[in-house]
């Protein structure tokens, strides 16, 4: 008895075996074929969503000075210094550190004018701490490269868009053709 | 005469009759008079030794990034993209970084014998790699003993990996070689009995020969096929290579999870990739032997009709009784290695794709399935096809 249900344990292991190798390459076989699904990261990039909080993005010519922000900011990261002429402002400095920023976004719904957004730009690495520091005015550093970028992607988007909507019109107008054709 | 020409006729077949020297011989023939002989002898061997061991880069470099590529795309990626056309001058690029690097020896390793290992497992496996069959009439080494000469030589790697874990002084590398060796006595056994049964029927252990018992049947008369033993012969042939090759799912030996690189751990540079080629050229040798032996060698339909339209012999007779290269001959041949060459590809496909779905076994494993399994199942087939083959002559005269 014993060894009837040894000799069956012995079958049934080189039949499992088999079987289920079998299956795992058909798996594998069938993810060989599919379209990988990662990017060639720094050429592209994989869509980011509208509400992203990457680096902050500052529209200077309607800022006010009004430190509105810097009182929101629950850990005091957001610095700015003007000086006023009349109705001019002269800037001076309006500094971020992104060593302390959480990305909380709370300095964005306080600001009376709707200048500060939060952008996309998320790669961001330095050698010097002191870089953390960095200034949002007059397109300096990173948020300089940051809105370069983001007007890039919509100029591609839009470029792309544009392309598709011609396939579809093209396509759309040969079966048409098609059509007509199949009309006569 | 042209290198080309010599090469062929250095590899000419032994039934023109001049021998598998003719190149030494012209060699010999033309500078005998300027150079002293054991120069000559030399100069042939390192030439030869230099092709083969320019094929085996060559395959080599493909295979790494074959491997890199169905790597990436089994896990959904595109694995290397940058260095040309999908990255397929990577390898050279990896090559040149390993060209580049230090070359480091452990303080307390035992100097002469770690250096000694890398060459003594390259040495055996560019010595096996002469037995593969560029073309029917085109080889470096025509060999009666082929496939006991291309196992004897890929099991001599066994010894430098043994001798290179024991060399480095580290445990890792000790251990690496522990289940190499282990590993090897266990699946030398099956390898063997399995590819008997594909010998039995040919009843020759020439590659060539083999390859064209196989051209029936319009270039289908593959061994396969001709025996119902086959099959499982070749399953139990293909799972012992891969465990001999040292490839996943039997890559204990240098399990990177448990042994960081197994035996390789202190070896860095070309020294280390001396033992990665090794690994690729095993591999294809031994996908080579699984393709002349069950898949047909050289032959498929398209050789067959290649064959019947320009003429197989590569040598004739010519108008003074001086053999005289065919040209015409040439389509047929570069079609029979090509096709030898992707049937050798596709067993190697099939090691990487298997290697990209299994786990690894655990060592236990490794010793139940060689011992319990494998070698008895060997056995049963190569019984059981001599049997039918014994019975087929009976019946069939």
């Amino acid at each position: 008895m014993q060894q009837t249900e040894t000799a069956q344990a012995y079958v049934k292991n080189i039949w499992d075996s088999v079987k289920t190798t079998l299956v795992g390459m058909k798996i594998t076989w069938r993810y060989m074929l599919q379209k990988p699904i990662t990017v060639q990261y720094p050429d592209e990039r994989m869509p980011i969503p509208d509400r992203y909080r990457g680096i902050h993005y500052l529209e200077q010519e309607k800022c006010i000075n009004c430190l509105a922000c810097a009182r929101a900011c629950p850990i005091d990261c957001i610095e700015m210094e003007a000086v006023r002429h009349g109705k001019e402002l002269e800037w001076i400095s309006f500094t971020l550190d992104y060593q302390k920023c959480m990305f909380c976004e709370l300095c964005v719904y306080p600001c009376p004018k709707d200048c500060i957004h939060m952008g996309t730009e998320y790669a961001f690495v330095t050698f010097d701490r002191s870089e953390f520091k960095h200034d949002l005015l007059s397109f300096k550093g990173m948020a300089r490269e940051a809105r370069i970028r983001m007007k890039e992607a919509e100029v591609a988007k839009a470029a792309k868009e544009a392309a598709k909507a011609a396939k579809a019109a093209a396509k759309g107008g040969a079966a048409a053709a098609e059509e007509d054709k199949d009309g006569e | 005469m042209t290198p080309a020409l010599a090469l062929v006729q250095a590899a000419a077949p032994v039934e023109v009759g001049s021998g598998s020297n003719a190149f030494l011989e012209g060699l010999v023939a033309a500078l005998g008079a300027y150079l002293p002989m054991w120069a000559l002898w030399m100069g042939a061997a390192v030439t030869g030794v230099a092709i083969v061991m320019g094929l085996i880069s060559l395959i080599a470099m493909f295979s790494v990034w074959l491997e890199r590529k169905v790597a990436g795309h089994i896990q959904c990626r595109y694995g290397p993209m940058y260095v040309g056309w999908h990255g397929w001058l990577q390898s050279i690029a990896d090559g040149v970084k390993l060209l580049l690097k230090e070359d480091m020896i452990p303080r307390d390793a035992d100097r002469m014998l770690f250096m000694l290992a890398p060459a003594l497992v390259l040495a055996a496996i560019v010595a096996a790699m002469a037995a593969y069959p560029l073309a029917p009439g085109v080889f470096f080494a025509d060999i009666d003993l082929g496939v006991f000469f291309v196992i004897a030589m890929s099991s001599m790697t066994t010894i430098g990996v043994v001798m290179a874990g024991w060399a480095s002084n580290s445990k890792w590398t000790v251990f690496g070689a522990m289940r190499e060796a282990a590993q090897v006595v266990a699946y030398e056994i099956p390898l063997g009995v399995a590819l008997l049964v594909p010998v039995m029927v040919a009843g020759t252990l020439n590659l060539r020969e083999a390859s064209d018992l196989q051209s029936d049947w319009y270039g289908m008369g593959w061994f396969m096929f001709k025996n119902p033993f086959m099959l499982p012969a070749f399953v139990l042939y293909f799972i012992a290579a891969l465990a001999e090759t040292k490839r996943a799912p039997f890559d204990l030996p240098e399990a990177e999870s448990e042994l960081v690189a197994g035996f390789m751990t202190e070896y860095s540079g070309i020294r280390w990739s001396f033992f990665f080629m090794e690994e690729y050229a095993a591999m294809f040798l031994m996908s080579a032997l699984a393709a002349v032996f069950f898949l047909g060698g050289f032959e498929s339909p398209l050789t067959w009709a290649a064959g019947e339209f320009f003429g197989r012999e590569l040598f004739v007779a010519g108008a003074n009784g001086a053999t005289e290269l065919n040209l015409q001959a040439i389509p047929y041949h570069a079609v029979a290695g090509i096709t030898l060459l992707l049937k050798t590809f596709a067993g190697i496909f099939l090691m990487m794709w298997l290697r990209w779905t299994l786990p690894r076994v655990r060592v236990d494993q490794v010793m139940t399935m060689g011992y319990k399994y494998l070698t008895p199942l060997a056995l049963v087939c190569a019984l059981g096809a001599a049997l039918w083959e014994a019975g087929k002559q009976a019946l069939l005269g």
